[in-house]
């Protein structure tokens, strides 16, 4: 009796135990799925601690599954540690019930998992995407009929049309056609003033005032980018330009299953948005402005339904729902041409705002100095130790010049960067100057001489130098005035006799027939650049739907033009262009791209030339630079007065002087 | 050479590219309108090291000739260094003697923090970790 009576109690506990954590999965369940399980018989089953997620097999969930009855299906989501499984008849799932719940089975790790089975009313969990969907987004599902889409996907002609303005050659990872107005990939535009015969076509003309009538979409668009994507294809991520369509921007997937297209806010959350074969993804406002969007090219998704899969509907096909192998999808997208300038809120990724406040040339000192002091001083500051780092092997003929002064001489090095010229010859007393505190700390720790100062006052007494140099540091002027200026204050730092050695970037990169080792991208260059930028070949460029100055490698492949009387931008004033790295110059005036690497850690407060300014870690800075021309310099030192030129000549990608104080 | 107990000593470190008093009488203050009057800066140091660095005779001599000799007295005077001599000597290229004070006072001495104060104006420049800030602010450039 004794031991009956302790077993009676020992049952109650394990019992106990099993029911509470029974309801526990219940609980977990509806909290974080959203599954609802009833207290009362049903034929689908939910089977916690049995799924993909937690290292079950379907292997293993069938053989135990076999012996309670055929089933009608058995639903094991990815990545979840619970699956379905639903009977024909409830008795069946009451066997099912009784003799798996509680059971213990082993997982693919050896380890040992107790089964707890719920029964629920349908085979459903939250769909992805759906509790946090980017604001302004929506998904319609089954949108259009299966009729309509074979209508749609038959009208249109890939092959043969090579006059038709709306046939476009096969871009890397896709194939596309437009109507309405052509999408042109260089600049991510649209020429507004140039629409394309026929419109769009009449098929799709009476698609979309369906939709209009019943709700779906606000305005009626006017350009269509048909895309098809064979499995492999993708898009990169990127915003539609601002400045080239109105808010509401519509895609229409067809032809295969269901993809998966990956939206991206600048701060950093993604979300991921089934598109399911014939919906509609509406994009407006936050989605349309701010978010990117792409597809990322994979041949299989790993979704939560098969081919078959709709909603919450169970089907018949027991096939294997961890992956979804991709079939063509073929996608209109439907959009408006925007003819009124961009106002929208997102002023960091909107190209029309962005290029209102993009660096001009500069009409007064002031302004000089102002754009010298965001695009030189601040981007060394923030470079410094890259840009130390990049800077080791010193030029030959400066070596020469240094290494040919008389020991004892005292030499100024204004604009020494990271020092390093400052210690090539140790007879010399060098003292290094630069703006930027960074790099003179970096000369410090190199044991040299040096102090912070600007090159257009520098704090010596005059005349007391035997030599000075500067290395590619004038071409940071912003004005002529300033640029002689900095010559002035070299000529008077000398003594008489004294000598000084001037290198300028050249903006003939290829001279006598020779290209400078900047364009040819060798390691000894003109700025020992160890970074590159994207070698974008024109097909590439074309692949890119990026928008304007977006991700890091846009900003060195798409030089944006120069736009005078831009709007936005105060009349006559020259915008600068970004120039694109290890090219040739094609205006004197430019913004050369820094790639900064490294560990931008310690600088919090970061703002590069990024998408949305948000915390890349890859960012882009801009340095002004005035490039030379053929015989500038020389022009600007003999307006000085009291010096003569002694040498003159190129010297990879730069003009040189050898200047002499009379 | 006297002690210099009113300033914190480090103990010898590597040697790095702190202030130098030749390097302080090369100095001058750029304030707008001070000119010439921007000469000497008056140094105030309240962290000073001596580092030593090789000598070489030949190289010290050379730099005679460019120093400004009441400058050099002025700021050795400052951080208390043994006396220097108001000028050079006759036939001091040869003078081992001379040459080696003159070596230790020019290039021996290092400013770590401190001040330069331009004697026109007053306006002060620091001298932080061995460096010279001699920036103008924004207002002070401005033509």
């Amino acid at each position: 009796m004794n031991i009956n009576h302790k077993d009676g109690l020992k049952l109650n506990k394990m019992e106990k135990k099993f029911l509470r954590k029974q309801s526990k999965a219940r609980h977990v369940l509806l909290k974080h799925e959203g599954i609802q399980a009833v207290s009362y018989p049903t034929q689908s089953l939910v089977v916690a601690n049995g799924g993909l997620g937690n290292g079950v097999s379907r292997k293993q969930l069938l053989l135990a599954l076999e012996k309670c009855g055929p089933m009608e299906a058995l639903l094991m989501p990815p990545s979840k540690p619970y699956a379905f499984v639903v009977f024909k008849t409830i008795e069946e799932s009451k066997k099912a019930y009784a003799a798996l719940n509680g059971k213990e089975i082993i997982d693919d790790l050896g380890q040992k998992i107790i089964l707890y089975l719920n029964f629920v009313e349908k085979a459903q969990w939250k769909k992805l995407g759906l509790q946090a969907l980017p604001p302004g987004l929506l998904v319609v599902e089954e949108i259009i009929s299966s009729e309509d889409e074979k209508m749609l996907l038959e009208s249109v002609n890939w092959t043969g049309d090579t006059d038709n303005q709306n046939f476009q050659k096969s871009l890397k990872h896709r194939r596309v056609k437009h109507f309405g107005y052509e999408f042109h990939y260089e600049n991510n535009t649209v020429d507004k003033d140039k629409p394309l015969p026929g419109g769009l076509p009449d098929i799709c003309n009476s698609i979309l005032e369906k939709w209009l009538k019943e709700g779906y979409i606000k305005h009626k668009p006017d350009q269509l980018t048909i895309n098809q994507y064979e499995p492999g294809h993708g898009i990169p991520a990127h915003i539609d330009t601002h400045s080239a369509f109105e808010d509401e921007i519509i895609s229409l997937s067809l032809g295969s299953v269901l993809i998966v297209m990956d939206f991206k806010h600048p701060e950093g959350v993604t979300v991921q948005v089934m598109l399911p074969r014939r919906s509609l993804l509406v994009m407006t406002g936050e989605s349309r402005y701010l978010w990117t969007h792409g597809i990322t090219p994979r041949k299989f998704d790993t979704v939560q339904a098969s081919e078959q899969f709709k909603g919450g509907i169970i089907t018949s096909d027991i096939g294997d729902l961890t992956l979804s192998k991709r079939g063509i999808r073929t996608s209109f997208t439907f959009r408006k041409v925007r003819h009124v300038p961009c106002n929208c809120s997102y002023t960091s990724v909107c190209d029309r705002q962005r290029k209102a406040t993009s660096p001009c040339l500069p009409e007064s000192s002031k302004e000089a100095w102002q754009l010298e002091r965001e695009h030189v001083h601040r981007v060394y500051d923030l470079i410094a130790r890259h840009f130390s780092s990049t800077r080791h092997s010193p030029w030959p003929r400066i070596v020469e010049f240094l290494k040919a002064l008389p020991s004892g001489s005292i030499v100024a090095d204004i604009g020494c960067g990271n020092g390093k010229y400052l210690g090539i010859n140790k007879e010399l007393y060098m003292i290094g100057c630069d703006r930027s505190q960074n790099l003179v700390d970096i000369c410090r720790e190199r044991q040299f001489q040096a102090l912070v100062c600007d090159a257009l006052s520098v704090p010596f007494r005059s005349g007391c130098f035997d030599a000075c140099i500067s290395i590619a540091v004038i071409h940071h002027f912003s004005t002529v005035e300033r640029r002689v200026a900095a010559l002035q204050e070299l000529t008077r730092l000398l003594r008489p006799g004294g000598q000084a050695l001037i290198y300028v970037w050249a903006m003939e990169q290829e001279y006598k027939n020779q290209k400078s080792s900047y364009l040819r991208g060798s390691k000894t260059s003109h700025e020992d650049k160890k970074e590159i930028n994207s070698d974008t070949s024109t097909e590439e460029l074309l692949e890119n739907q990026m928008p304007d100055g977006g991700s890091e490698d846009l900003a060195s492949s798409v030089p944006s033009t120069v736009n005078i009387k831009e709007e936005g931008c105060k009349p006559r004033k020259v915008e600068l262009p970004v120039h694109t790295n290890r090219t040739c110059f094609h205006s004197q005036d430019v913004l050369v791209p820094w790639h900064l690497k490294g560990n931008p850690g310690k600088d919090k407060a970061v703002e590069p030339f990024g998408l949305a300014g948000c915390p890349d870690p890859s960012p882009v800075f801009h340095r002004y630079y005035h490039v030379f021309c053929d015989g500038e310099l020389e022009a600007s030192c003999q307006a000085l007065g009291d010096v003569s030129i002694l040498k003159s000549y190129y010297d990879q990608g730069n003009w040189c002087v050898v200047l002499q104080k009379v | 050479m006297r002690s210099v107990r009113s300033f914190r000593f480090r103990p010898r470190e590597l040697p790095s590219g702190n202030m130098k008093l030749l390097t302080h009488n090369l100095l001058s203050s750029h304030v707008r309108g001070v000119g010439t009057r921007g000469f000497p800066l008056r140094l105030q140091a309240t962290e000073v090291r001596i580092n030593p660095v090789e000598f070489n005779p030949d190289f010290v001599a050379r730099m005679i000739p460019k120093v400004e000799w009441a400058a050099l007295v002025q700021a050795a005077d400052t951080l208390n260094l043994a006396e220097v001599p108001k000028e050079p000597t006759e036939g001091y290229e040869h003078d081992e003697t001379f040459l080696r004070k003159m070596h230790h006072v020019l290039l021996e001495v290092d400013v770590l923090e401190g001040t330069l104060q331009c004697p026109e104006s007053g306006r002060l420049f620091p001298i932080s970790r061995g460096i010279p800030n001699m920036l103008l602010n924004d207002e002070e450039t401005e033509t």
